[in-house]
């Protein structure tokens, strides 16, 4: 960083040759990069934060850090973490969906209902999931055709939603009996499926929207949209792509929550929605678009769910589990707004004494 | 109007004494005294970058000065906030108009200051007062229209109004009339010199050195973050003010073509295009050929550049796109446009071509990353193709990490310029390509327009800056109300022949 951008800038003008200064293009120092990414920005704070409950928990019982434990902690995570990955493509564009809990629900009561009446689970999962994208096909439509608000879009598809689940399941749980053993029970290489369905949501999601031309318009979309639809963007496209991605895996989600307990239940996980948002913003992710990755929602996920289980090792009383949870996504937000302050601030001294020194010099 | 002579003797109504203000990467003040003395018009010139943006942050309290001392009245002012300032008498026009577009005339005139009665508005005695202010300045706007239905230049009447309504004693104005066309200069001009005559002293910064010298007591020039020159307005010329911008004198001739290679053949061709604000334009562009479309504000320019692009898709007519082949194609969207080679760079940088949050980097690549079929784009390619394009455009930068928004108007430009060298361009629409660009990077951007326009492509310039169209095209098209009234050639578009051809009927 210098001032050479200012003091260089008087050009060599009506000098048609077309070459400039070869220095300009160059790349800042690795460490500055690092260190000015998101991932070292916002992931790692978490990760420490992670890192700290656990060894704290871990000194109290130490079965906190016992592979059983954490395979406990991922697997109670996955379906939230499913759901939080698709929020995370709708909030780096912009976007918003709140009816993803109420969708997930129906999705396991569909779920459950088909297979009892004799259906085959493949059939009844590739059903489920083609609804749900419908769904976000729907919104995305209605959200960049008719430029509706997501917010209010959604919060009235969560009543709908919920409504439908109800009304399906008949207004109490559906029983799938011991179908979905693959979906959501069965032990793979030491793990169970819902656990490396999660995985490889992030993997994917992750390598997506870093080297994909879509993942670079999602980002463009939420960054500046008109700037992007004016550059030639297809910002609509994008915006309903990442309105079916999240439906899909919020439905895929709901199926391995109704598969993970065998029931279809339509009142299952009403946090879910805003939990998911709160783990996509933890991972450094904006509301106002153009930021968020998976990676860093991953780990915002997996900081949810330590905080969780070390307050039950702990033996804390379950009221306030909803408290830490707020004041964990307080205090990360504040923390990250200091951060930005503070890193303005000694910008702008290590400039001035830049300056010093060449005018000394 | 310089009559300085009467002026000299008048005590400071603002004084900034040493003032330094850095921001990450750059010293944007560096040891700045200025005084602004009661009762005066003061100018500030300097080319973008240059320092004066940031100065009258300061002066109004929106920033704070790392180090220096701020009086106003000869009285320190220790806790210079926008508030404490505002108290003080010192009020700001901001480029970006502060205008709350749901609330009434009088509402906006008064914002905070709205009239009450037993702890409520009283909304008789708000018009009431509006209308007195509005009249006091002979704004000729009424307190019950919709602030919507509103043109900016009155817009702009409505934020002076709300400025100089709570007893003003310095109104600072920064690129007062940017946004205005000529017509609508002059009844600001007027403001302004009410306002000397009732003792309030303005300073205002300006990239027009006509206004400065039609308005301005005294002059201040700034580079590179320090006063360089500093004085009564009759002690200067346009010259002298340039060369105290620059450093050096500049040449101000047109840009012409170097080779006459133009093909007979349109690139892009507008035939009969009808849009809500245009009205059956028919315009053709050539491979080689520079086609500046001009008009007042209200003529239709930016709106042309717009369809043009295939932003807008017209109500009848149609925009087409000719390849080097010969082979024609209608436009049918923006993203269309792209494909057949044709690039866009808004008038907004901020608000319609920047990524502001992001890199260098992620700004000169978008339009690669818009264009092409391939499903990925990774980091990598990302940082190479940055590294090609920051110098084919001329990009000044530390390097291609630095966030795009630190950058000056000018490169920030360039880097618009350079997304499309990117996808080898045909076709370039440039609406207000030099808007708040100082002129020594207005000619590096002809520079550039003619360089691109030599290699083949057809560049059509959008801008509503009569001398720019005079010294950047080919042939200029003047526009008057969404419709082609005149066409002359570039080298005998002089400001006074197309003022002509755009009052004629």
């Amino acid at each position: 960083m210098s001032t050479d951008q200012i003091s260089d800038r008087m050009p060599e003008h009506l000098d048609l040759a077309p070459t400039g200064t070869p220095s300009s293009a160059a790349s800042a120092p690795l460490s500055q990069r690092l260190m000015r990414s998101d991932a070292v920005r916002f992931a790692l704070p978490l990760l420490i934060a992670i890192a700290a409950i656990s060894l704290y928990t871990n000194g109290k019982n130490s079965n906190f850090l016992g592979g059983d434990n954490i395979k406990n902690i991922l697997l109670q995570v996955s379906v939230l973490g499913i759901i939080a990955i698709g929020q995370t493509f709708l909030i780096a564009a912009g976007q918003l969906d709140l009816s993803v809990a109420t969708l997930a629900a129906l999705a396991g009561v569909i779920g459950a209902t088909r297979v009892n009446d004799g259906g085959s689970e493949l059939w009844a999962v590739v059903l489920v999931v083609l609804i749900c994208a419908f769904v976000g096909l729907i919104w995305g439509l209605l959200v960049a055709g008719l430029r509706i608000p997501p917010f209010i879009l959604t919060l009235g598809g969560t009543s709908l939603f919920a409504s439908l689940a109800l009304r399906i399941a008949k207004s109490s749980p559906v029983p799938a009996r011991d179908r979905y053993e693959w979906l959501g029970r069965l032990d793979v290489l030491g793990l169970q499926t819902p656990i490396w369905f999660f995985l490889i949501v992030v993997a994917v999601a992750a390598l997506v929207m870093r080297y994909s031309r879509f993942g670079r318009h999602v980002y463009a979309t939420g960054s500046n949209e008109e700037a992007a639809y004016l550059a030639g963007i297809p910002t609509a496209r994008t915006k309903v792509l990442c309105f079916v991605i999240s439906s899909t895996l919020s439905g895929f989600a709901g199926l391995v929550a109704m598969a993970r307990i065998s029931t279809g239940d339509p009142r299952v996980g009403s946090q879910l929605a805003l939990q998911a948002i709160a783990a996509v913003v933890l991972g450094g992710a904006t509301l106002a678009g153009g930021r968020g990755s998976p990676l860093g929602t991953f780990v915002g996920v997996v900081l949810l769910a330590v905080v969780q289980s070390a307050l039950t090792f702990n033996n804390v009383q379950t009221f306030w589990n909803e408290a830490v949870f707020g004041g964990v996504l307080i205090f990360a937000v504040v923390v990250t707004a200091v951060g930005d302050l503070r890193r303005r601030r000694t910008g702008a001294r290590k400039t001035v004494a830049a300056g010093a020194r060449r005018d000394t010099a | 109007m310089a009559d300085a002579n009467g002026r000299a003797d008048r005590p400071a109504a603002i004084e900034l004494d040493d003032i330094t203000k850095a921001f990450p990467g750059v010293v944007a003040l560096d040891g700045v005294s200025l005084t602004v003395r009661a009762g005066t018009v003061h100018a500030l010139c300097g080319e973008n970058g240059a320092g004066k943006s940031t100065l009258i942050k300061i002066a109004t309290g929106v920033q704070h000065a790392d180090s220096g001392h701020l009086r106003v009245d000869g009285v320190p002012v220790d806790r210079p906030t926008r508030r404490h300032l505002q108290d003080l008498g010192v009020r700001a026009i901001y480029q970006e108009r502060q205008i709350a577009a749901d609330l009434s005339v009088s509402e906006n005139v008064l914002l905070d200051r709205l009239p009450t009665r037993f702890g409520c508005v009283d909304w008789r005695r708000a018009r009431q007062l509006a209308a007195e202010r509005l009249a006091a300045l002979d704004i000729d706007v009424a307190v019950d229209a919709p602030v919507r239905s509103l043109s900016v230049a009155q817009l702009q009447m409505i934020e002076i109004a709300r400025a100089i309504s709570f007893d003003a004693k310095l109104v600072v104005m920064d690129e007062p009339t940017a946004s205005l066309s000529r017509h609508e200069v002059e009844p600001l001009f007027a403001v302004v010199d009410r306002l000397r005559a009732a003792g309030v002293s303005v300073l205002f910064i300006s990239h027009h050195l006509d206004e400065v010298f039609a308005l301005a007591d005294d002059v201040t020039v700034m580079r590179d973050g320090k006063v360089v020159a500093n004085g009564p307005a009759s002690a200067f010329d346009t010259t002298s003010v340039v060369q105290a911008m620059f450093g050096r004198s500049v040449d101000r001739e047109r840009v012409e073509r170097t080779s006459s290679t133009a093909a007979p053949s349109p690139r892009l061709r507008l035939s009969g295009v009808t849009t809500s604000r245009l009205v059956d334009v028919d315009l053709s562009v050539a491979a080689g050929e520079i086609v500046a479309v001009t008009g007042g504000i209200g003529a239709g320019v930016s709106e042309l550049a717009r369809v043009a692009a295939g932003g807008t898709r017209p109500v009848a007519g149609e925009v087409t796109v000719v390849d080097a082949k010969g082979v024609a194609q209608a436009i049918r969207s923006r993203r269309h446009a792209l494909s057949l080679g044709v690039a866009f760079l808004p008038a907004d940088r901020k608000r319609q071509g920047l990524l502001l949050d992001k890199a260098v980097a992620d700004n000169i690549v978008l339009g690669q990353q818009a264009d092409g079929r391939h499903p990925f784009f990774p980091p990598g390619r990302v940082r190479t193709s940055a590294a090609s394009l920051v110098p084919r455009a001329n990009v000044k930068t530390a390097n291609i990490d630095v966030g795009v928004g630190t950058l000056s108007g000018g490169n920030q430009q360039k880097v618009m310029i350079g997304r499309w060298i990117g996808v080898d361009s045909t076709v370039l629409v440039f609406d207000e390509p030099t808007a708040g660009i100082d002129i020594a990077s207005k000619f590096e951007i002809y520079a550039e327009l003619r360089r691109l326009a030599d290699a083949g492509a057809a560049i059509l310039l959008c801008s509503t800056d009569f001398q720019e169209v005079g010294q950047a095209a080919d042939r200029v098209v003047v526009m008057r109300s969404g419709q082609i009234v005149g066409e002359v050639e570039g080298r005998l578009a002089t400001e006074h022949e197309l003022l002509q051809l755009e009052m004629s009927t």
